[in-house]
């Protein structure tokens, strides 16, 4: 049976004025995945969950939510299973975390027990009775992740939830997030700029740019990807190129080198043997491989910052 | 009812009562001034000179608390960016409305203080009679009215602008505007004036004899309109403060 999507989008479009931040997104969340969703800076990322979770409207196109087409009626009822984190924390800053968290339950209709539970899971239990306004950064991003976790709601969205934190916060942030499809069952959607970040946290991933999605697939499959070749640079390219098309190799032309698959040992021996005997110059034989940051940036741009 | 609820819990700490209480202690200790050692003919019309005194006194003073109100109320959401995890909660509508029954009954509890402070005051005073409860009931609920229609339309200013500067310029502006027009007219269908026109007395001064002599007002039909026009703004700068929420981004 095919798993089913908690997330659909169709041509999913958001312009502003003439310029379109979001291009016919068509963007599918498995259940119980943690989908990554990549871009650089500005390439749409935020503006798409805000019309996921009816903050933006969308220009065009439509959103499906647990499988139901999401109009403004049921909006709230369908968002009522979904926690979101955006951008930056939300919070009352002349609260403390515990009455911040209040609200939320209040409003959300979950246990009170839950408060309990999300704060230790984000372990801000001990700094439940302080206001929030006297929180460092990472505390007041781990108390945005207690609310969205308020309820245990099937999906999660998070915007950049490790902006901001310090390198452990970080490793914490990513953790925590790590364990919420295998220990509460909850859907995760998490975006970031960073390639790293999402290669250690999610196994699907979505890469946006310029507001259109440019890849989407498992994380896998973006790593087979990934592929090694050799380099090869001499003074006779051409000839060179007959040569190991006449072995029935692919051959790529390079600036001056040539880009040839990844092959066994013997066979590069040979191949050096037969140049050399044919008076043919051989400056390089390197080894070449495509990363998935070159991955990235040739999806996004070069110009784009990872 | 529930969101409701949640709008006076936000309030914990952020001292509105408090606010709010301070202005009437103002207010309080200045009719305490003002009406010091009444002379007889003051003791006779005293009921009535009060609900002069109270419309005066509101009229310089509560439209900037109006914008104050609003304010306190609504940059606890812009501070904490709070709408965007809020509006997924509820619609930005109830949330509105919510804010705004929220203002209402603080303004409705104020101004009952107010009228239970200066009535005590009178009696202390020893004000012929007792005070007139028609009058009384009818000021109350006209007043009230008359900074709902104002804090309405600084709470949608409040609500639509991060920067809590331009709906309190608006107010400041709004109270001086109000200050004027006390002197040159006897109402106005500006909404700073809306305590101006719900005065149901008035005072006339005679220069010769030095003495102010009350009256209640006999609404002339522009009067009337005048008074009218304050639920007409209360309608107003309810659903356009509303639906310019509503539709606005986060």
């Amino acid at each position: 049976m095919a798993t089913q999507n908690l997330i659909e989008t169709t041509n999913l479009t958001k312009q502003y004025g003439k310029v379109r931040c979001v291009s016919s997104l068509h963007m599918q969340v498995p259940q119980g995945a943690i989908y990554g969703f990549l871009g650089p800076n500005g390439a749409g990322k935020s503006t798409t969950l805000k019309m996921i979770l009816g903050l933006a409207k969308p220009t065009e196109g439509s959103i499906t939510l647990f499988g139901m087409p999401v109009n403004e009626k049921n909006r709230i009822r369908l968002l009522a299973d979904t926690g979101s984190l955006i951008e930056s924390p939300s919070y009352y800053g002349h609260l403390t975390g515990e009455e911040n968290l209040t609200i939320l339950q209040t409003l959300k209709g979950c246990p009170k027990e839950d408060i309990d539970k999300v704060l230790r899971i984000v372990r801000l239990s001990e700094a439940r009775k302080k206001k929030v306004g006297h929180y460092s950064l990472g505390m007041k991003q781990r108390l945005g992740l207690a609310a969205a976790l308020l309820g245990f709601p099937k999906l999660l969205i998070l915007d950049e939830p490790t902006n901001g934190l310090d390198p452990a916060g970080i490793q914490e942030m990513r953790d925590l997030i790590c364990t919420l499809p295998r220990e509460y069952g909850i859907t995760v959607v998490v975006s970031s700029h960073l390639l790293s970040e999402i290669d250690q946290m999610a196994d699907h991933v979505g890469i946006i740019r310029k507001g259109e999605l440019v890849y989407q697939d498992t994380l896998d499959s973006l790593h087979s990807h990934a592929k090694q070749q050799i380099a090869l640079r001499t003074d006779r390219p051409d000839t060179v190129i007959s040569l190991l098309h006449q072995d029935g190799i692919e051959v790529q032309k390079e600036d001056e080198y040539l880009l040839i698959p990844m092959i066994e040992d013997a066979y590069i021996a040979g191949l050096c043997r037969r140049l050399i005997e044919q008076n043919i110059a051989l400056y390089r034989v390197e080894k070449r491989e495509k990363s998935l940051e070159d991955i990235f940036l040739s999806l996004t741009g070069k110009e784009s910052s990872l | 009812m529930k969101t409701l609820r949640l709008e006076f819990y936000k309030t914990k700490r952020r001292k509105v009562w408090l606010t709010m209480f301070a202005l009437l202690s103002v207010q309080l200790l200045w009719g305490l001034w003002s009406m010091k050692d009444p002379k007889e003919w003051e003791l006779q019309s005293g009921w009535m000179s009060l609900l002069y005194f109270l419309s005066l006194l509101d009229g310089i003073m509560v439209p900037t608390m109006m914008s104050v109100l609003a304010s306190r109320l609504a940059d606890i959401e812009h501070k904490g960016n709070t709408y965007k995890q809020l509006e997924t909660l509820r619609s930005a509508g109830s949330l509105y409305h919510a804010k705004a029954v929220c203002g209402c009954i603080i303004i409705a509890v104020m101004f009952a203080v107010q009228f239970a402070f200066f009535i005590l005051l009178g009696y202390h005073l020893g004000y012929e009679g007792n005070p007139e409860v028609k009058y009384y009931l009818l000021s109350y609920v006209l007043k009230v009215a008359a900074n709902i229609s104002l804090f309405l339309l600084q709470l949608a200013l409040s609500m639509l602008f991060a920067n809590q500067m331009i709906p309190l310029v608006a107010g400041l502006g709004g109270s001086m505007a109000a200050l004027l027009l006390m002197f040159v007219t006897t109402y106005s269908f500006l909404p700073w004036g809306g305590n101006l026109s719900a005065s149901l007395v008035w005072a006339e001064w005679d220069e010769t004899t030095r003495i102010s002599t009350f009256c209640y007002r006999a609404f002339s039909p522009a009067e009337t309109a005048a008074v009218i026009c304050i639920f007409v703004w209360i309608v107003v700068f309810y659903a356009a403060g509303r639906i310019l929420f509503t539709r606005r981004e986060v």
